[in-house]
């Protein structure tokens, strides 16, 4: 529904009612953002007894229904085509448009990665709604049913809480790995309306010549993490953090500077510009903790930094400051674990803290 | 489309107002928009294309306009008015998208993935629905032949080779491309070619549909970002031990796999 139109406000807020999600898929399988989105979007929609509305296109997504249907989902709103089963930004925005114009969702909520958004913007153009870009906070006011959408700005020093009250469905792009996965509940029971549809040749201009996979290191959803920073000072040190991650059954870590040295690949790299985490621990080696790193480790449960330089940001974001060359530190880190492993100390008292929010 | 950002090394903000203090920051060309622009011109070296700059933002966005017709640019236009300021994505979208169309035709739009201040990447992607054509999002390798673009994408777990019939919008990626430098001769040219500043009523919409007044979202409000407070408890090599079996009996460290 392209044109140039201004945004025109709707005339019943109370006609536009449930939570939507997109439910982003890679090669026919649910990807975890969109997990991510079922969470928040099935608090919101409890919060104000209404629906959660899963969107999910795809050449085949029966499997992928029920997942979502087990995660928490109450309808599934799909799209089947084989056309659909890779991505493509018009067949998926006007479908999905169409389906917010049928339905007329109150929220909507999609993963802020590079596809996700790609589509929400054209999604919020045609429908004439309201979005909020990579928010990482996500709230429904209960009597208004108005969206807070959060959103880091600044250089991430500050928080911007912003509203659409006129438009519908108020649309938001969420940063993947700040929202918890939802536990799955396989006796969860849910509705799910797949239709076949046939979509136009105007809109399969596109060729997708080929999708080259990389090796993606999934730090989002380690339990450990151990990074290393330019305090390594060479490549090589990348192998002692590599050590100790394995150690302690976690992945490794870095940040952007080390990556740009190339000491080891981008897919490593946790900030701003790289993966947002949030382990039981995270162990930051020679890190000074710029505010671009820390937007990416803030939330993990337990910090713990080896920095020789006892003044380094790092310090007041961390539980623990080891102030040592971590040369010297991080064999003695080593050792003490594999002599706690081969002979671990009395049953633990207390089991983890309570997860950061 | 290229937008001129405060310099995002040196944000000042008011203590008192939490707003940016603009008097104390200084303006540059966010750095995406100068490798699209470097794509532009890229397709211009083999090609008869005609590369034209486009931009909404107030006055002082006209050093980026001189700056870009310096790197090589045909023609600059600036959508200045007081009635565009304080625009969410889609007014600045649809003002964009209304001064492309009221320049004429076109076959590539480039745009950068996103801006440094606001960093949503929905503008380029807006305007290209209210064009109705297609795009080409995070691509870097941009090629143009025969009235098509390929491109890559890059996604987060893998990269994507799409080939586009013109026309088509394409955002590029930061770094994607080494943009080429103003000389002193073609910036003596700039300042005597100039840009050409456009109204409202030039780029053909009202007043009331553009800027703080067609923007369906709006900012309740601004707070800074509060760290969870954390003990910093200081460490070292003698006490390391202790560390390891405290985290261990917290459940910070296993011995056996989750
Ligand atoms: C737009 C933008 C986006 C960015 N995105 C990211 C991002 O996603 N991720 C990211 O990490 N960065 C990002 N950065 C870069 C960020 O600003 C910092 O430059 C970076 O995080 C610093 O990396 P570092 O801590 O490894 O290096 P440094 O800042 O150089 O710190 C090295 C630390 O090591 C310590 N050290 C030195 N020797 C030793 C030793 N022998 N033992 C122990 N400690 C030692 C030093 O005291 C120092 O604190 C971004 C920057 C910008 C502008
Ligand atoms: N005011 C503007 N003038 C010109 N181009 C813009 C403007 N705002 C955004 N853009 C373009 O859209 C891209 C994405 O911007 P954003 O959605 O703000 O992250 C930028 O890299 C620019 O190419």
């Amino acid at each position: 529904m392209a044109g140039i139109k201004f945004a025109a406000p709707v005339a019943d807020l109370n006609e536009y009612k449930n939570v939507f999600v997109f439910l982003e898929t890679r090669e026919d399988k649910l990807m975890r953002p969109a997990l991510e989105m079922i969470g928040v979007g099935k608090r919101m929609a409890e919060k104000v007894n209404e629906k959660l509305v899963c969107v999910l296109l795809g050449g085949d997504i029966k499997d992928q229904a029920k997942e979502a249907v087990s995660y928490g989902c109450d309808i599934v709103l799909g799209a089947e085509s084989p056309v659909l089963s890779t991505y493509r930004t018009l067949p998926y925005s006007h479908i999905i448009s169409d389906f917010v114009r049928q339905e007329k969702p109150n929220i909507f909520l999609i993963p802020a990665t590079r596809n996700g958004r790609d589509l929400a913007s054209r999604i919020a153009v045609s429908c004439q709604a309201g979005v909020t870009a990579d928010c990482t906070e996500l709230d429904i006011e209960q009597d208004t049913r108005i969206l807070s959408a959060n959103r880091p700005t600044y250089g991430e020093s500050m928080l911007a809480e912003i509203l659409c009250r006129k438009h519908r469905p108020q649309m938001a792009t969420a940063r993947p790995g700040i929202f918890p996965v939802p536990e799955r509940i396989k006796s969860h029971r849910g509705e799910i309306r797949i239709k076949e549809v046939t979509v136009d040749k105007s809109m399969l201009k596109k060729q997708v010549l080929e999708f080259r996979k990389k090796e993606v290191v999934d730090l989002t959803a380690a339990k450990v993490v151990v990074s290393g920073g330019m305090g390594l000072g060479k490549p090589q040190g990348f192998s002692l953090i590599g050590d100790l991650a394995s150690e302690l059954d976690g992945v490794v870590g870095a940040t952007r500077p080390s990556v740009d040295m190339g000491w080891i690949t981008r897919d490593h790299q946790v900030g701003q510009t790289g993966q947002t985490v949030r382990p039981r621990l995270y162990l930051a080696v020679g890190i000074s903790g710029k505010i671009q790193h820390i937007m990416g480790m803030k939330n993990s449960e337990t910090i713990v930094s080896v920095n020789t330089d006892p003044n380094a940001e790092i310090t007041k974001y961390s539980d623990y400051v080891i102030t040592e060359d971590l040369y010297k530190a991080v064999p003695v880190l080593l050792e003490e674990i594999r002599k706690l492993k081969k002979s671990p100390p009395l049953q633990v008292q207390e089991t983890s803290s309570t997860p950061a929010q | 489309m290229v937008k001129q950002v405060p310099d995002s090394q040196e944000v000042v903000i008011d203590p008192v107002t939490m707003n940016l203090n603009r008097s104390l920051t200084r303006n540059v060309t966010n750095r995406a928009d100068e490798n699209a622009l470097e794509a532009a011109l890229q397709i211009k070296d083999r090609t008869d294309a005609h590369v034209t700059v486009v931009s909404m933002g107030p006055p002082q966005a006209e050093t980026t306009m001189i700056e870009c017709l310096a790197r090589g640019a045909d023609r600059a236009i600036l959508a200045s008015d007081r009635f565009f300021g304080g625009a969410d994505t889609y007014p600045t979208g649809l003002t964009l998208a209304a001064t492309i169309k009221a320049i004429g035709k076109f076959d590539i739009i480039f745009a950068g993935e996103e801006t440094s201040d606001s960093s949503t990447g929905h503008v380029g992607p807006g305007v290209a629905e209210f064009l109705g054509i297609d795009q080409i999002t995070y691509a870097s390798k941009v090629e143009y032949k025969d009235g098509f673009v390929t491109a890559e994408r890059e996604l987060e777990d893998g990269t994507e080779v799409v080939k586009v019939p013109t026309p088509v919008l394409v955002t590029v990626l930061l770094n994607s491309n080494v943009p080429r430098r103003q000389t002193l001769r073609r910036k003596i040219d700039a300042i005597r070619q100039g840009f050409e500043s456009w109204d409202h009523d030039k780029v053909g919409l009202q007043p009331e549909w553009v800027g703080v007044r067609g923007s369906p979202t709006i900012v309740r409000k601004m707070r800074p970002i509060k760290e969870k407070e954390r003990a910093a408890k200081k460490v070292d090599i003698a006490g390391i031990p202790d560390l390891v079996k405290e985290l261990y009996q917290k459940g910070v460290i296993k011995v056996e796999s989750d």
